[in-house]
């Protein structure tokens, strides 16, 4: 069955992807999951490149999806559920009626309607249980290991009251793949003063086309942070993900960080709905541009006594004619004491701060590099040593690339 | 003795406008200079021209390290060489803490991370090497992080411009030890010093920091060099340097 639902993607930027051109349904039967330590080792390590440790130290649960099915799936922990999301939804009829497509509508677009008509959805389904502060993150790999597939993944998290957790999601093609589709739904439910920290690390083949589609919805008191890196970029990433800040005092940050390169577009979005007293928003959008089309938007909507700010931050380095970064950082206030503020700016290295560096000895390379992890790092240098590890890479690569 | 800068008929040009005229000067190894001069007449563009800034264009005439030409090398190669400046007016990095900056000069000598902190300790640097590289700090402070990264550095020849400005008396005599201390060779036998060369418009720095010899920058020229109390008792007792220019003009038409 194909999708037909077709609302527009027009004020966004990236093709509206013909996803005739991809094999959208398996041609093989589920395949038995493995153990950790079967898989594959060129698979081991780009996973690791990601933030994603196959052999599962210092994390609390794996699961990972090796093209349209789970490869394996562990759960170290008593704190936590883990499911592929189609035996969740056999398990558990609440989840179809509370949970699943309640905060992505499945009609948003052609995208998230194939999602929803794929035979048996790919995903997972990951609960956190009430209270529980789980001490290590819980990881998840979207891998496509040949070319030419759409993925189409639907994930739900919910944290239940109280609860704690950092996620980190790796999502990337394998080595020699080029050309795949990554279309994805991803909903996250933050109960009551629960804490949920994503961290979502993409890396992808050139000729890529990546669509992910997500929405959070957080409850009285509740946290949510979205740290987003993509590392190495498709053809055409297409972000759109939001969030409903529901209950008193919930709280939003999403952070971007983007590396764009010759022939690929970007569009970041980002939307919130502050719709309680005392609601707090935060987007930050960095990118570097070293060729292609990188659009960041956000925008966030103060239906409440809230505060929210938005900043888009670019640098452009050594672009060719045709790189550009196009930065449309939106508030809309409906309320009198919804305090909102954006900025956003746009610029070249400095030379004076490069010549700085290298009056202290460096070289030009290593001074463009401190420069960029810098200005990607400030707002999510820290979180977690992965990423910390991918910002370096980006600002290795750029600092290469600047001349 | 060698020398350790020779500057020869150097003229430097920055967006096509000729700044420098023919500017001579010679440090020999272990002689620290005090270079004056009124607003606009140079000091700054010299230091900038040495370490290598690419925007300041050398049109005519040469320098040389240590009996090498530098001349045509980047910042990076001279900063290796070991020259080292503290700036007038460094930029802001943001996200760039000063703490990075500093690992990465000792970065070949691990034993040297627990010497930033004992000097961070000594000279009250701690609170800021965990914040962005000049943001946010006073003009003193920023004297001070300039000076602490020469410190932590060790280079062979210092350039310090207006270390002393925007400094209040209490921390120049903290400005003052920071500039000894990055001078001396050998704590036991403070008359052996490195070379250094001082920018300073008001002296008083000079106060703290004995030099050995003073230059007089005036309108892109050395107008003048001797004993830098003298030269700098003159320019008090006149109220400024006013009073050298009509010399020096004194003297070209005599
Ligand atoms: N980038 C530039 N473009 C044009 N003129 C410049 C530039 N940089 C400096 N100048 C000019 O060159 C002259 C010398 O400047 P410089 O900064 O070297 O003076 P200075 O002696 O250090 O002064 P101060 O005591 O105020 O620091 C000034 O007239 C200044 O305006
Ligand atoms: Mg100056």
């Amino acid at each position: 069955m194909k999708a037909s639902n077709d609302r527009s993607t027009e004020d966004r930027s990236g093709p509206d992807l013909d996803l005739d051109h991809f094999l959208i349904e398996p041609d093989t039967p589920r395949p038995v999951m493995i153990s950790p330590d079967q898989v594959e080792p060129a698979d081991i390590e780009v996973m690791a490149s990601l933030g994603v440790y196959v052999t599962g130290e210092d994390r609390a649960g794996t699961y990972i999806l090796r093209d349209f099915h789970p490869l394996c799936l562990v759960a170290q922990s008593d704190d936590i559920e883990l499911l592929p999301i189609a035996e969740a939804l056999a398990k558990y009829d609440w989840l179809r009626e509370r949970y699943y497509w309640r905060a992505v509508p499945a009609d948003l677009d052609r995208y998230t309607a194939q999602c929803a008509s794929v035979p048996e959805p790919q995903g997972y389904f990951l609960r956190v249980k009430k209270g529980a502060k789980v001490p290590f993150p819980v990881q998840a790999c979207l891998y496509i290991a040949r070319d030419d597939i759409a993925q189409a993944v639907h994930n739900v998290v919910i944290l239940e009251e109280g609860a704690e957790l950092h996620l980190i999601t790796g999502c990337a093609t394998g080595h020699g793949v080029r050309s795949a589709a990554h279309l994805g739904v991803s909903e996250c439910y933050v109960g009551r003063n629960a804490r949920l920290t994503s961290t979502m690390v993409h890396s992808w083949g050139p000729e890529v086309e990546v669509r992910p589609r997500s929405g959070t919805i957080v409850e009285a008191g509740g946290t949510f942070v979205s740290n987003y890196c993509s590392l190495r970029p498709a053809r055409s990433i297409q972000t759109e993900p939001r969030a409903w800040l529901n209950g008193k005092g919930a709280s939003a940050k999403y952070t971007t960080v983007i590396l764009g390169s010759d022939g690929s577009t970007i569009d970041t979005g980002g939307e919130v709905y502050l719709n309680a007293e005392n609601t707090s928003a935060e987007l930050a959008h960095r990118a570097v541009c070293t060729g292609g089309h990188i659009y960041q938007r956000g925008l966030l909507i103060g239906n409440a006594p809230c505060r929210a700010h938005v900043d888009c931050a670019g640098m452009v380095l050594d672009a060719g004619d045709d790189g550009f970064i196009h930065s449309v950082p939106g508030l809309r206030a409906l309320h009198a004491d919804a305090r909102m503020s954006h900025e956003a700016s746009i610029g070249k290295i400095a030379p004076e701060q490069v010549a700085y560096l290298q009056s202290r000895g460096m070289e030009e390379r290593e001074a463009i590099s401190m420069i960029i992890r810098g200005f990607l790092g400030e707002e999510i240098v820290g979180l977690s040593p992965e990423l910390d590890a991918r910002i370096a890479e980006i600002a290795e690569l750029a600092g290469h690339g600047g001349k | 003795m060698t020398n350790i800068l020779e500057v020869k008929d150097l003229c430097v040009e920055v967006d096509g406008q000729e700044l420098l005229h023919g500017i001579d000067l010679t440090i020999p190894e272990g002689e620290v200079h005090a270079l004056l001069g009124p607003n606009g007449s140079g000091k700054t563009t010299l230091m900038m021209t040495i370490i290598g800034y690419p925007e300041y264009k050398v049109t005519r005439g040469q320098i040389l390290f240590n009996g090498e030409e530098i001349t045509g090398l980047g910042i990076t190669e001279r900063a290796r060489l070991g020259i080292g400046i503290s700036q007038q007016r460094p930029p802001t990095i943001s996200g760039v803490k000063l703490r990075q900056i500093l690992d990465y000069v000792v970065v070949n000598a691990p034993q040297r991370s627990q010497e930033i902190d004992d000097l961070a300790k000594a000279f009250h640097m701690d609170p800021f090497l965990e914040r962005d590289i000049n943001a946010d700090l006073s003009g003193g402070e920023i004297k001070r992080s300039e000076l602490f990264q020469l410190l932590v550095t060790h280079p062979r020849f210092a350039m310090m411009d207006e270390p002393d400005s925007g400094v209040d008396l209490e921390a120049l005599s903290l400005v003052g030890n920071m500039v000894n201390a990055l001078l001396s060779e050998e704590p036991a036998r403070p008359a052996k010093r490195k070379a250094g060369l001082i920018i300073t418009h008001t002296g008083h720095i000079l106060d703290y920091v004995h030099a050995d010899k003073a230059h007089i920058m005036l309108d892109g020229r050395i107008g003048c060099s001797g004993n830098p109390l003298i030269l700098l008792d003159k320019v008090r007792e006149c109220g400024g340097y006013e009073e050298c220019i009509q010399c020096i003009l004194r003297r070209r038409e005599g």
